[in-house]
């Protein structure tokens, strides 16, 4: 677990986005931190995988920026790890497990946490399926894989996009397990989910989005608020 | 060339341009380029034209012509992003038409049928060497951008967060492309050439575990193909091209492995 103290591994100034007319995000200020592992969660529409792109460097904000100390994220992007959502990647695409985690790999040593691809597989319990096609795997072993090729990005801040969305509960709680050690590693893992109520207290921290930042804080100081928040989910997404 | 027999050529070419169009086709379907691909078929037309009425190389125009059009794509998919498809296709049909309108008015004679269709009992050195470019320029492609062809085939947004260059990577493809489809103009035409690009690697991606794989077992049902077609034209005195597009149709039923407990 983590405490206000850490140290800073990203910092999101004032972000505001559009797309067309359409605001997504409107002045976000968010800072994460190492060794924490945060849930961001809303409602579908809600700009959770917009923030992720942005705060990755991969979607330059209409408004504000993005630091890595006093780096733009822009300059340092090899340093943040994206694993996109499972409809991005071709799952027929002619490749095995192991080869789609070197292809995160960095060419050249040095990341904060060194970590070969095969002992990435190994951390997500997919070892010994290393040689399988991509598309042979079940739709829960195709997430763990993703996972494997953020881990093997050694970067030292992790964003991931529904890393859960496609594991049974028991998968899910070892994959929760999973980022727990990671971020008690060091690690600023952010990930965004549609967890409710009790699941959410795997985590260090939860933000609730809605375009904009509506709560922020431990999962228990969020529960009474979420309430609120699933009530007006249940009328329609926004 | 003064030593082989006269179906010598034609068989080397047919051989060659299976394996050409098949292994370039794989990367094309794995990258999502195959509407873009048939596009730049379609779009050297117009400078087929102009190049005859200049007395210039047809090929070199129609090289030129096919890039622009696909230049041109690119450039409005940009700007209409949702609607890339309905863009590819505007953009061949308009390509086709020009193509057309040109012949018209520059009152210029083209053997359309050869140029839709090919004819591979004509090829000569010339198209022999054509075909060698575009293969050099395709190995040269796929031997340095592997890593990111694989990358941005398979998780696109990964690769465009790792810092691989989407569009660099696709305007390098489009060149590439645009030269093996004018290096099969006289094999297959510019219609058929899409059949030589597509069910080959259709097929040879099934069950690959790797692109290189895949590219290399569809380069071999290519040359398979294109050997077949033109070894039965000759038997049944048909034009080759058909008989390689219908041969490429049939590859469609052969029977599909299954790749996924999904």
């Amino acid at each position: 677990m983590t405490s206000n103290s850490s140290a800073i591994a990203l910092e999101a100034k004032a972000v505001s986005h559009r797309f067309g007319s359409q605001d997504v995000l409107d002045s976000i200020n968010l800072k994460l931190r190492q060794g924490e592992l945060t849930a961001l969660i809303g409602p579908n529409g809600a700009g959770k995988s917009t923030l992720l792109h942005v705060l990755q460097g991969l979607l330059k904000p209409s408004q504000g920026d993005v630091f890595v100390g006093d780096t733009p994220v822009t300059s340092c992007r090899h340093r943040i790890a994206l694993m996109p959502q499972r409809g991005r990647i071709d799952w027929s695409f002619p490749i095995t497990a192991l080869d789609m985690v070197r292809l995160r790999k960095p060419k050249t040593a040095g990341g904060c946490f060194e970590v070969s691809a095969e002992e990435a597989l190994e951390r997500v319990g997919l070892r010994e399926r290393a040689k399988e096609r991509l598309g042979r795997l079940s739709g829960g072993q195709q997430q763990r894989v993703l996972l494997a090729g953020a881990i093997a990005q050694n970067a030292a801040t992790m964003l991931l996009d529904e890393p859960c969305s496609a594991l049974d509960p028991p998968s899910r709680e070892r994959v929760i397990a999973l980022l727990q050690s990671l971020a008690q590693e060091g690690r600023s893992i952010c990930l965004t989910s549609h967890d409710w109520g009790p699941a959410l207290m795997g985590y260090d921290r939860v933000i609730v989005l809605d375009r904009q930042i509506l709560f922020d804080g431990s999962p228990q100081d969020v529960g009474e608020q979420l309430k609120d928040l699933m009530s007006a989910a249940k009328r329609g997404p926004n | 060339m003064e030593a082989l027999p006269w179906w010598g050529l034609p068989l080397i070419f047919a051989l060659l341009e299976g394996a050409l169009c098949s292994c370039v086709g794989t990367v094309l379907l794995t990258q999502r380029r195959i509407l873009q691909a048939n596009l730049i078929a379609n779009g050297v037309l117009p400078g087929l034209a102009i190049a005859v009425a200049l007395q210039l190389d047809p090929a070199i125009g129609g090289w030129v012509s096919g890039l622009a059009a696909a230049l041109v794509s690119e450039r409005l998919i940009r700007s209409h992003q949702h609607q890339q498809e309905a863009v590819q296709n505007t953009v061949l049909a308009g390509a086709l038409a020009i193509g057309v309108l040109l012949l018209a008015l520059l009152q210029q004679r083209v053997e359309l049928e050869a140029l839709l269709f090919g004819d591979l009992l004509i090829a000569g050195g010339r198209d022999l060497l054509q075909t060698l470019i575009a293969a050099a320029a395709a190995l040269a492609l796929i031997g340095t951008q592997y890593q990111r062809l694989v990358f941005s085939g398979v998780d696109p947004e990964g690769a465009e967060a790792a810092g691989v260059p989407i569009h660099q990577l696709r305007t390098l493809l489009a060149v590439v492309t645009t030269l093996v489809i004018v290096s099969a103009i006289s094999a297959v035409g510019i219609i058929l050439v899409i059949a030589l690009l597509c069910a080959p690697a259709v097929v040879g991606l099934n069950q690959a575990s790797s692109l290189s794989g895949a590219m290399v077992r569809a380069s071999a049902i290519g040359s398979s193909c294109s050997l077949g077609g033109f070894g039965l034209a000759l038997l049944l005195d048909l034009p080759p091209g058909p008989v390689i597009g219908l041969l490429c149709l049939l590859l469609l039923w052969l029977p599909k492995p299954d790749q996924s407990m999904n």
